[in-house]
């Protein structure tokens, strides 16, 4: 696989090789339940791997990512950012494994998933993994489940913006860091109508 | 560098001695016969033998875990001696056996009461399975507080421990607290009454000393509305180079508004250089906090060749809150599974996880923890942070957090790291005079400060202590 970027592939195993570069986005929008599976497997020196994603749902949509980081090789970047909001009584799930090989030194690795629960009877969970068997890394995972900031509405709704539209822009804020350019108009057209 | 590390994987292990006495065992296996002799001994109540049995029967319909990231020996449980008690002297019943006093004292016990006063620590003493010494007791019971062994609870209070037993680990919970609850021998029991502030810290010492034995420890604190404890258990054991097998059960009661804080620093036989031997740690800790409790577990983890444990919290009453803060060092080729568990199911209940993970070594280290919001938990708040630190390139270090949730109003975040000691930190210390032994020493007691600023003082002591000679001369 060369230097390529992918939109929302399915599931799927791929290996990214000496100074390959390896770019995946992942949008799921409202009425969609999906189970992601994806393994990177980064097998030369040098391979670089950006993962985005992004979920809303807002009825009883299950959405479930597993997701493989599988640094086999030294000196690897690998970044990991999803992102998703849940209301109704939908069920989100995300299961994360970094895994760095003994000999793969010198790896970069990060993994974040954040999670926003608008409904009493939605459901969110999250299981970051890192199994390290290298000293000379730098990886760090971080997980949240929680809500929109209280006050951050109230600022804005001081300022007379509407509560709806507050809320609205939380979440597009929330969800910019993963939101692809291209797709940013659907989204919020989303966003609106959650 | 490489010799350095040689170092630390053989860095003696300085509680290694056995103590030579007289002591009385149960044959080796395990079945009702066994289960019935231990109870008879003990000379317990039916209600307690019943227990026992019908642990027993859970315990043989259920499959030994395999979830851990552990390489986790077969164990053959027919092959072990479930009771040892050190054998009484006829002339002197009410003495502690001069030998037996002189192991304590090369662990630093403070068992005479005049000692004890220097520390000011009321120190309950395990000697494999029953409980040697009780110090401080009479002190204690003025205020009402019961600090005694198990099985002495079980005959003079035995009210109290019939109400608690079980109601936080079920004899049922899980292969090693079935397994416990059908042969547990002594252990300790504290119950601190309504509004009552324990004046001291409490203290447990536990020690295996006889060969091919099982300790299997059931501790029992109940903290009465507004009472407020803390206790401390620190754990040695002699070389061997088999494997023994420590199964615990720890249940933490706090009723309303409760304080308490539970200590370990763990010290077991981590087994030689090449992972021959050392203690199977297979734990159960568990507390349950009703409305306004607080529940705090600080723990320091150096020892045992297997570590599986979980102190966990059931926040279950409103506005309650706990923490867990752990220190968790493993060096030759020992394996660690440890983390915990919040479980919140009240109202504006709160918790924090401060993990700390070190290895070094051939070792495994990994963070197991589950934060768990239930749809009734409005407004609950966790925060969990674990870091994890390796040193040398033949060691793991793994992170396993479990996040689920089930109320919108509830906030959970977590975060981990893992990064080695950068060359960067050791080359500024080095710039100022300071060997690369003492800079990492330096480093780690820093990396682990605010877990062991929670330890009681003297603990705190101990753990500091323990943690540089585990990791002496670990890096170059």
């Amino acid at each position: 696989m060369g230097h390529g970027k992918y939109i929302a592939p399915p599931k799927g195993q791929y290996q990214v090789g000496a100074g390959q570069r390896l770019e995946l986005q992942f949008v799921v929008l409202p009425g969609e339940s999906r189970d992601i599976e994806v393994t990177v497997d980064l097998t030369g020196p040098g391979a670089e791997v950006d993962l985005r994603g992004l979920y809303l749902c807002h009825a009883d949509e299950q959405v479930r990512f597993h997701i493989v980081m599988h640094h086999m090789a030294p000196g690897c970047r690998s970044r990991q950012r999803f992102c998703g909001v849940a209301g109704g009584r939908a069920d989100v799930r995300f299961e994360g494994t970094i895994v760095v090989a003994p000999d793969a030194q010198q790896t970069e690795a990060y993994q974040e998933n954040h999670n926003i629960l608008l409904s009493e009877e939605a459901r969110a969970e999250s299981r970051p993994q890192l199994e390290i068997y290298a000293d000379d890394v730098k990886c760090s995972h971080g997980a949240t489940v929680g809500r929109l900031d209280e006050e951050a509405r109230f600022y804005m709704r001081c300022r007379g913006i509407p509560d709806r539209e507050a809320r609205t822009l939380q979440i597009l804020s929330f969800l910019s860091a993963v939101t692809p350019p291209e797709r940013a108009e659907e989204v919020e057209r989303a966003v609106r109508n959650l | 560098m490489d010799d350095i590390l040689k170092d630390v994987t053989s860095a003696a292990y300085k509680e290694g001695f056995v103590t030579d006495i007289r002591q009385e065992f149960v044959p080796k296996g395990l079945n009702e016969e066994v289960i019935r002799t231990i109870s008879a001994l003990k000379r317990e109540p039916q209600w307690l033998l019943d227990f026992r049995l019908d642990a027993f029967r859970r315990w043989q319909k259920m499959p030994a875990p395999s979830w851990g990231h552990l390489d986790l020996p077969e164990i053959d449980y027919q092959d072990i001696i479930y009771y040892a008690a050190p054998k009484k002297d006829a002339d002197r019943p009410k003495e502690i056996d001069p030998e037996l006093a002189r192991t304590f004292e090369k662990l630093g016990i403070p068992l005479h009461e005049r000692e004890a006063l220097a520390g000011v620590v009321a120190v309950d003493a395990v000697f494999d399975s029953v409980s040697v010494a009780t110090t401080f007791r009479k002190s204690l019971a003025e205020k009402g507080i019961i600090f005694c062994s198990f099985s002495e609870a079980v005959r003079e209070h035995g009210d109290l421990v019939r109400k608690y037993l079980a109601s936080v680990v079920p004899a049922g919970d899980n292969f090693f607290a079935a397994l416990n609850s059908a042969v547990f021998s002594d252990g300790s029991f504290v119950y601190v009454p309504k509004g009552v502030r324990c004046p001291m810290d409490l203290s447990s010492y536990f020690r295996i000393n006889a060969a091919g034995t099982g300790q299997f420890e059931r501790t029992l604190i109940i903290a009465d509305e507004g009472a407020t404890l803390s206790y401390m258990e620190g754990c040695t054991a002699p070389m061997r180079d088999e494997n023994q097998l420590h199964a615990a059960v720890v249940e933490i009661i706090a009723l309303k508004d409760a304080d308490v804080k539970y200590s370990t620093v763990q010290n077991w036989y981590p087994g030689d250089a090449e992972g021959r031997g050392g203690i199977l740690n297979l734990v159960t800790k568990r507390g349950i906090c009703h409305e306004g409790a607080h529940l705090s577990w600080t723990q320091v983890e150096t020892g045992s060749a297997i570590t599986w444990k979980y102190p966990s919290t059931i926040l279950k009453g409103d506005e309650s809150s706990s923490e867990f803060y752990s220190v968790a060092v493993t060096a030759r080729r020992q394996q660690a599974d440890t983390g915990t568990k919040m479980i919140h199911i009240g109202r504006g209940t709160r918790s924090r996880i401060v993990s700390k993970g070190i290895s070094a070594g051939h070792s495994q280290n990994s963070y197991r923890g589950l934060v768990r919001m239930m749809p009734g938990a409005v407004g609950a708040r966790n925060f969990s942070q674990c870091d994890s630190l390796l040193i040398g390139s033949r060691c793991g270090a793994h992170t396993f957090p479990d996040i689920r949730s089930a109320n919108p109003t509830a906030v959970v975040e977590h975060e981990a790291t893992t990064s080695k000691i950068s060359e960067d930190q050791l080359f500024y210390l080095g710039q100022r005079g300071i060997a690369p032994e003492d800079a990492v020493g330096l480093i780690v007691g820093g990396y682990a400060r605010e877990v062991l600023s929670k330890l009681p003082m003297e603990f705190a002591v101990e753990a500091q202590k323990l943690l540089s000679v585990t990791l002496e001369g670990s890096i170059g």
